[in-house]
């Protein structure tokens, strides 16, 4: 029975069919809106969905310096992992893994798509795929820090004296002394995460690694037909994710009583977050190199991280 | 008399024993093997016959050699005495000497003096196990010692390496300084308390801070943090483990190491009971902060394979002496755990290493790759070895290292002192720079085109195999089944080091502890509440598997590999047809190389994504730090010398600042 609701959980809701469709939405939401940005039509908002079911019918081809086994299995296991860290992130009141779920763990999982994308790309042979991992590596070493400062300051503050690290406390939390975003110490920490998620989820300005232009997409370079579907598939269930955190840790303190109504509210504020840290970035900005995007990360949102970090520690 | 008493002295003998044997009858290839391998075996059969009354039941085992017994309350014998903390290091050495051993049976095989190789490596094995079990800090001095000339002479016996002898040479001179500090303080303490035995001295010593005992507390300590390869002590240890043959680096790197960590551990937990002073929390967490910071830094510019598994033993070690000095009961069980998967791990690394420079003979980042297809086992044991290094869950890197974190995080909220979020903060960031580092290892040998002059190259045979995937299978083990784990091994091994009455009562009689009064170091409950990772990883493989069979059964008719003899052309139906699109391959048509490997693009010499040069964006920002770092790692034993001296120095002074 336990595995059954477990089993519900990852396949079902919160993990891959409503990962997915709220993915969707959020990728298409984003390339809609950043086309009103730029006074386009753009596309309509189910094209990633389109696109999907495009992709997935057209031919496979694998190159033949390819190791094929880790070539096919990199997009199964990118997309499986991120079906699954979905669980361990409370909807609201709603958390399918209960408390020992916690922010470390999160943060571990959240790697695994990252380097599925790496052993895909590697595995191709290609020396795009090489400079793209490269770089890929590289920005998520760039990231890290500041994602674990913050993850700290939201710890410490929920906390006090107590270690919490569990997701589902910091939002109950939230429930009793108001969202987190509430607090005026944890503003830079907050602006610091809403710049992490856009390097995370790989758009521009912070999309170095996939650098169509230059690069051809990097470690996807080689990749075609549905593996290729899998991989845009889980870039947009990354969005969903990385904005669910941030929503999470953030804005946890909204309880509307119901499992179905939270999940929407969760899903209205995630497009909200989107709009705000991808689109928006997206659209104003033109696409780093990769040192310059190491040296930002680990100087201006370290900094905001670290500021929110000092402040809660004296209490603040 | 109970037989039992017996093993402990028994298992180190027999190692002894063996090594003894094998040069008097170690001439021919079969008798050696066997030799070494009943020995090694006994030994550990011995041990393993030690679980239940040490582990399970909680007794301490002691043995007085020659009988001779305390008399009047002084120790004057040399006694053995096991207890949960020594077991389970002893168990773990046994297991690291157990694989070596079966490993060096394929790796070994044809070269020049095994008789000798033999014979050293059970003399190392039966040190490091005397060294876990005996109950007398001279003893331990000796088998320190031991481990340190047969490990020197190990590591010279790597003919293949011109540099293999000044490897050895630099590994003898910072051991020796490292076990001179160490004798230094033992003489101190002679001088001081007229016994040796721990067991005794852990009554006398606790509470009697004078000038003398601080003294040999910092030179004891000094010495086991050179034994540990802590920075700056580290230069020499990395030399010799790039060097010397890839079952002894596996054992130098894995498993000698811990040799100054249990002491370390012994000596500040339950000898002089030193480690709940806040100033020496400090101090080992700094240590430890430091060493793992620069130990990933420096294996990020690596571009020899076991030169860079070497430094990331360091950057491991450092986790493991900063979460044992954060004196929390989560501190000491994750730095216990993270120091026996740390064995696993790198042991296995060590073994892949080992098998990739059988096969090719280099271990040169820069001239391997594309080594998957031709030694796909090898690949996969790496990847686990990799991905439990990095601490990826669910292996068992990451239950250590979540531990570790949340020790030292916990220490930080509890006491308030920022210090410790930047210890939490520096280890979660290093941990994804290890990542990095094995991403580059990854691509470089395994994946990534394949070499023309490797072209030819086979799998390991299957002897070499065997102790990997051992290895593999105890990373996954130790990482889904914590908590049997901890509750057998690690949790008896922890309350033994906060707990030491039974240790001392054993040793010198019922009653002996109570009777000098000896402080019981306040202990916090020992549970930590950790996701259920077995659920998560059943469902996890249920859900991939299930992924997988979709993807596959849709695409996998319609996919094709185009292998170097089709032809660009064909591709796009001009050139000469054949395309299967049956899944099949074709072979028709000249194989222009330009067009065999991409689709897309021209042909570019293989970029300057190779091995070196993979964090290019990295390293540009932090030039400065590495060509300081880089000029500090001159490769002269002089220098690594007046490092160590200049640090102990240092260390010095600090305990006599802030300790007494």
């Amino acid at each position: 029975m336990i595995v059954l609701k477990y089993l519900f959980n990852a396949l079902i809701f919160p993990g891959a069919l409503f990962t997915i469709l709220a993915g969707f939405l959020l990728s298409g939401l984003d390339r809609k809106v950043i086309a009103r940005m730029q006074r386009r039509i753009g596309p309509p908002l189910a094209q990633p969905v389109y696109d999907f079911f495009k992709l997935a019918g057209k031919e496979n081809i694998v190159p033949a310096a390819a190791n094929v086994t880790a070539y096919k299995l990199a997009p199964v296991l990118s997309f499986v992992s991120l079906a699954f860290i979905m669980v361990f992130i409370p909807i609201f009141s709603f958390s399918a893994f209960s408390s020992k779920a916690d922010l470390i763990v999160i943060l571990y999982l959240i790697t695994i798509p990252g380097v599925a994308l790496i052993i895909g790309g590697s595995a191709s042979g290609s020396p795009y795929g090489a400079i793209g991992i490269s770089r890929e590596m590289v920005t998520m070493m760039s990231y890290e820090l500041p994602f674990v400062l913050v993850l700290l300051a939201v710890a410490k503050k929920a906390g006090g004296d107590q270690l919490v690290f569990s997701l589902k406390e910091i939002g109950e939390w939230q429930a009793v002394n108001g969202s987190m975003l509430l607090h005026w110490s944890m503003i830079p920490a907050a602006l610091a995460m809403l710049l992490v998620i856009p390097a995370e989820v790989g758009t521009q300005p912070f999309d170095v690694a996939e650098a169509e232009t230059e690069i051809c997409e990097g470690p996807l370079c080689e990749y075609s037909g549905a593996p290729l579907a899998v991989f845009k598939l889980s870039t947009c269930m990354k969005m969903f994710i990385m904005t669910g955190l941030f929503t999470a840790m953030f804005l946890g303190g909204i309880r509307t009583g119901f499992a179905g109504t939270d999940a929407i509210l969760f899903v209205l504020i995630c497009c909200v977050v989107t709009i705000l840290c991808i689109t928006t970035i997206h659209a104003i900005t033109a696409r780093l190199r990769i040192q310059h995007l190491f040296q930002f990360y680990w100087t201006y949102v370290t900094l905001l991280a670290l500021v929110s970090l000092v402040l809660v520690w004296f209490g603040l | 008399m109970n037989m039992i008493q017996h093993f402990p002295v028994l298992a180190v003998m027999t190692l002894f024993l063996g090594a003894f044997l094998i040069e008097i009858l170690g001439r021919n290839q079969i008798v050696r093997n066997a030799l070494a391998f009943a020995a090694v075996s006994i030994s550990m059969v011995l041990l393993i016959c030690l679980i239940r009354p040490v582990l399970l039941e909680g007794q301490v085992i002691s043995y007085w050699m020659g009988g001779w017994k305390p008399v009047a309350n002084y120790a004057i014998g040399i006694g053995y005495e096991v207890d949960a903390l020594g077991l389970t290091f002893a168990l773990l050495g046994i297991t690291a000497y157990w694989l070596s051993c079966v490993y060096s049976f394929g790796y070994m095989k044809g070269k020049q003096h095994l008789g000798h190789y033999y014979t050293l490596f059970l003399m190392l094995a039966g040190a490091s196990v005397g060294f876990f079990l005996t109950g007398d800090i001279f003893n331990m001095f000796i088998m320190m010692e031991i481990v340190t000339f047969s490990a020197v002479a190990l590591t010279a016996s790597n003919t293949e390496k011109t540099t293999a002898i000044e490897g050895a040479f630099k590994y003898l001179i910072n051991c020796s300084i490292g076990s001179s500090m160490t004798l230094a303080g033992i003489a101190l303490i002679y001088l001081n308390c007229h016994t040796l035995n721990l067991a005794q001295l852990a009554t006398i010593l606790p509470g009697n801070v004078n000038l003398t005992t601080l003294m040999a507390f910092a030179l004891i300590l000094i010495g086991f943090c050179v034994e540990s390869a802590m920075i700056p002590f580290h230069a020499s240890f990395v030399d010799a483990h790039t060097v010397a043959p890839s079952s002894v680096s596996m054992i130098l790197s894995g498993m000698v190491l811990k040799l100054g960590v249990y002491g370390l551990i012994r000596i500040s937990y339950i000898v002089f009971r030193a480690i709940d002073t806040s100033s020496l929390q400090i101090l080992l967490t700094a240590f430890g902060t430091v060493t793992m910071f620069i130990g990933v830094t420096m294996a990020l510019a690596q571009h020899d394979f076991k030169r860079l598994l070497a430094f990331h033993s360091v950057s491991q070690l450092g986790y493991i002496i900063a979460a044992a000095g954060l004196c929390t009961s989560l501190g000491l069980t994750g730095s216990l755990y993270h120091a026996i998967n740390h064995t696993l791990f790198k042991g296995l690394l060590f073994l892949c290493a080992g098998a990739v420079i059988h096969a090719t003979g280099t271990s040169d980042l820069d001239a391997l790759g594309g080594l998957s297809k031709r030694m796909p086992k090898t690949c996969i044991c790496f990847l686990i070895g990799a991905f439990s290094i990095s601490g990826l869950p669910p292996f068992n890197g990451f239950v250590s290292k979540w531990m570790i974190y949340q020790a030292a995080y916990a220490k930080a909220v509890t006491t308030g002192n920022f210090y410790y979020a930047v210890v939490t903060v520096t280890a979660l960031v290093v941990s994804v720079m290890t990542l990095a580092s094995f991403v580059k290892v990854l691509h470089s040998v395994f994946f990534g085109q394949l070499k023309k002059e490797h072209e030819s190259v086979h799998e390991a045979p299957g002897i070499m195999l065997f102790p990997m995937y051992i290895m593999s299978a105890l990373c996954v083990l130790t990482g889904i089944f914590y908590k049997a784990f901890s509750t057998v091994f690690i949790g008896p091994a922890v309350f033994a080091a906060f707990n030491n009455t039974t240790y001392i009562d054993s040793m010198m009689g019922e009653g002996y502890a109570e009777l000098f009064g000896v402080p019981a170091l306040a202990i916090d409950k020992l549970e930590f509440s950790y996701w259920n990772p077995f659920v998560w990883f059943v469902l996890f493989v249920i859900v991939f598997a299930a992924a997988c069979v979709v993807i596959f059964s849709s695409t996998g008719t319609r996919g094709r590999t185009l292998k170097s003899g089709g032809s660009y052309d064909s591709v796009y139906g001009t050139g000469d047809l054949s395309v299967d699109f049956m899944g099949r391959t074709y072979e028709t048509g000249d194989p222009e190389e330009k067009y065999a490997v991409f689709f897309s693009g021209e042909k570019a010499e293989y970029s300057h994504a190779g091995g070196s040069d993979l964090f290019w964006g990295f390293k540009y920002n932090w030039h400065k730090y590495y060509q300081f770092l880089q000029g500090l790692h001159s490769g002269s034993v002089n220098d690594y010398s007046a490092y160590a001296v200049i640090c102990i120095a240092v260390i010095c002074m600090f305990m006599f600042l802030f300790m007494r």
